[in-house]
């Protein structure tokens, strides 16, 4: 018994407390930062939804390379050998393909995080830990496709005898800013869905009409000028329209549109965590 | 500084209703504000634990018990009041919440005991140790959703008493499993209070809340009507229940109508409970509209558990019912049922007939009290003799 006592960490330190929900921004804050103490479940969460995403499928982690590249196929045949679409000096599979990788990873993240509380309503009604790390494994695991679908780029760059630059790097910062932006909406979405089953429904056709509204079939240079000032204000716009420069055309980014893309997730970040978190308290007794 | 560990201060939870509509109506429904109907769970709730205790709260369904266990776990926030907790706090509300069934024993083991809040680390050192109690040993690398819902359980049940915390939530999770386990779960949960760990056990299985715990809090319509001992408890609790009437699931106006079941002693005294290992009668009052033939009566009786415990019938002999009122007394000599609150419902049947001709649930409630513990699921009476050979 006595030992069992000296092995627990100093217990008992810092009184919390339980109460009627409140908004105040320290509130927030201090919530978010007790998601680090989460790192474990998200990790676990993620790794599995790898792992159960291809059990009992016969080609398993095979699906994460032949889904993007049957749709490079299908695009490159409808785009560029019926349609003619421009394709900025690149062979078109790759011009398509370059700008899928963040597309993909954006919208099937987004699917299936705004949909992880209703999917995961015995958990939330049995049991509390902060419930945005559900949306975010999904994210995660999302993650790991996209690294996939990144690693099939190698053989693509040699096969077409391309290469690339240091501003490559670029992509780096750009996914996180994907991430943030599909956290952020997932947040919202994922709870407006707990109310309104409505989400689950409309989200395919929206992402169907939001792919054709940014540039990954054809180059941001091909839409009208008159257009571009309110094309750019689709935050994916700037992602993707970046990727493919810093991928396809060793530049920078455009820096305008992803000023733009930047200062919207920076705005719907706290916007969506507030909202989340507000409507937390009492979603276990609506889901 | 006081020295409790969990304080519950004026907390109250109100649940909104609200009428559901046709999912086509829905938006519209909600857009036109309805007067919105307010239900109050839980009232003007509290009390302060110390730490290494263990607290027991009892409660008819409905009472708040699980209402408070979810605002204690944070599933659900109060609407008024304030709680202050010291240490680690983890919840079971339901063994295995959080399993897949598409994962492994081992697997599950990782993503549910890091839902509880677990480190990785933490659940590498006791993996050995959750595996053994579970005794699914053999089975640990193969799907969850291949085990048998025993061994669901156990290992839901090993990875919650396996961590390092300092506030147990338990609720009904000690009816799991069969009664070896059971004791070896009871067995745990007192090492864990032991070793300072401060539990709050919500149950129905009154046996169990003695067993572990030094002190109950009774909740009736939300509120905290008694707190203290267990053995006053569960007596205010078993009182609490009267015999009010039950409902009727037969459609229309049965034919043969049940009035009443009342309990009597031997000496054909009114009682309002049972004692294990002495005699019962149970009287049946019911009216027949008409003439019947063909007839059974069935008074179920369901444990604390929710189980059926057993079934008094009289269908070793099929009855005919002149019109009028009539009794039918059941003796049992003795009574073998064990401590708990039964509940019973009556069916009478009509042989060949596809629905029964009455059937009320709850018709009334037997608090059954045994002044020595039974071990096992009833008291079989027995006589013995010492043989010399």
């Amino acid at each position: 018994m006595q030992i069992a006592k000296m092995n627990s960490p100093p217990p008992l330190s810092a009184p919390r407390t339980i109460q009627p929900p409140s908004f105040s921004p320290s509130r927030l804050l201090s919530q978010f930062w007790r998601l680090t103490e989460y790192w474990d479940l998200l990790l676990t969460l993620s790794l599995h939804r790898i792992r159960i995403r291809y059990k009992q499928s016969l080609l398993g982690g095979a699906w994460a390379v032949f889904q993007p590249l049957s749709l490079m196929i299908i695009y490159t045949i409808i785009f560029s050998k019926v349609a003619r679409m421009p394709s900025e000096g690149a062979p078109y599979a790759i011009f398509v393909y370059v700008a899928m990788l963040p597309w993909n990873f954006f919208a099937a993240s987004l699917t299936s995080a705004s949909n992880s509380l209703v999917s995961h309503n015995t958990l939330i009604t049995k049991v509390y830990f902060p419930w945005e790390v559900l949306p975010l494994s999904y994210l995660v695991a999302t993650s790991i496709d996209f690294l996939i679908g990144v690693l099939v780029l190698i053989p693509l760059f040699v096969w077409f005898q391309m290469g690339v630059t240091l501003h490559v790097l670029w992509v780096i910062p750009l996914m996180a800013l994907a991430a943030a932006f599909v956290f952020s909406l997932s947040m919202i979405l994922a709870t407006i869905q707990v109310y309104f089953r409505d989400i689950g429904l409309a989200l395919p056709l929206l992402l169907q009409l939001w792919m054709f509204a940014s540039p990954v079939v054809y180059p941001l240079s091909a839409v009208p000028e008159r257009f571009q000032a309110w094309f750019v204000l689709n935050p994916m716009a700037g992602i993707v329209d970046g990727v493919r420069r810093c991928v396809l055309h060793g530049a920078s980014p455009d820096f305008h549109s992803l000023r733009i893309s930047l200062l919207t997730v920076l705005l719907l970040l706290p916007v969506a965590y507030g909202f989340f978190k507000h409507k937390e308290a009492s979603m276990a007794d609506v889901i | 500084m006081s020295t409790s560990i969990l304080e519950f201060k004026g907390v109250a939870k109100r649940y909104t209703l609200r009428q559901e509509s046709a999912p086509v109506n829905g938006l519209l429904a909600r857009l036109r504000s309805k007067p919105v109907e307010y239900f109050w769970a839980l009232r003007d709730i509290n009390f302060s634990v110390q730490a290494g205790q263990a607290l027991g709260i009892i409660g008819h369904n409905g009472a708040g018990k699980s209402t408070l266990l979810k605002i204690l776990s944070g599933i659900t926030s109060p609407t008024e009041g304030i709680i202050s907790l010291r240490g680690r706090m983890a919840g079971l509300l339901e063994v295995g919440s959080g399993f897949h069934p598409e994962l492994t024993g081992r697997e599950n083991i990782f993503l549910s005991g890091t839902i509880l809040g677990m480190r990785r680390s933490e659940i590498h050192r006791k993996l050995e140790e959750i595996v053994d109690f579970a005794e699914i040993r053999p089975f640990i690398d193969i799907p969850v959703k291949r085990y048998s819902s025993g061994m669901y359980v156990r290992l839901g049940f090993s990875i919650a008493v396996h961590q390092q915390l300092d506030i147990l939530l338990l609720d009904e999770v000690l009816a799991v499993g069969d009664h070896a386990f059971q004791r070896k779960c009871i067995e745990r949960v007192q090492v864990l209070k032991n070793s300072g760990v401060t539990i709050l056990f919500i149950s129905h299985d009154l046996k169990a809340v003695e067993q572990t715990c030094a002190r109950v809090l009774l909740l009736d319509k939300g509120r905290i009507i008694y707190d203290g001992l267990p053995s006053e408890a569960i007596q205010a609790y078993q009182r609490s229940r009267g015999s009010h009437f039950g409902v009727r699931r037969t459609q229309g106006p049965p034919p043969v109508e049940v009035q009443r079941v009342a309990f009597l002693t031997e000496q054909n005294q009114h009682t309002d409970h049972g004692t294990t290992g002495e005699p019962l009668h149970v009287e049946l009052l019911f009216h027949a509209h008409a003439p019947m033939d063909n007839l059974a009566f069935h008074l179920l009786f369901y444990g604390p558990d929710g189980n059926l415990a057993t079934d008094l019938n009289t269908r070793t002999e099929l009855l005919s019912v002149p019109e009028g009122t009539a009794a039918i007394r059941f003796v049992c000599d003795p009574l073998c049922l064990p401590l708990g609150l039964y509940q019973v419902d009556t069916i009478i049947e009509r042989v060949g007939a596809s629905d029964p001709v009455e059937h009320v649930l709850g018709c009334a409630h037997l608090p059954v009290l045994s002044p020595q513990p039974v071990q096992g699921s009833f008291q079989q009476p027995c006589s013995w003799r010492l043989e010399q050979q």
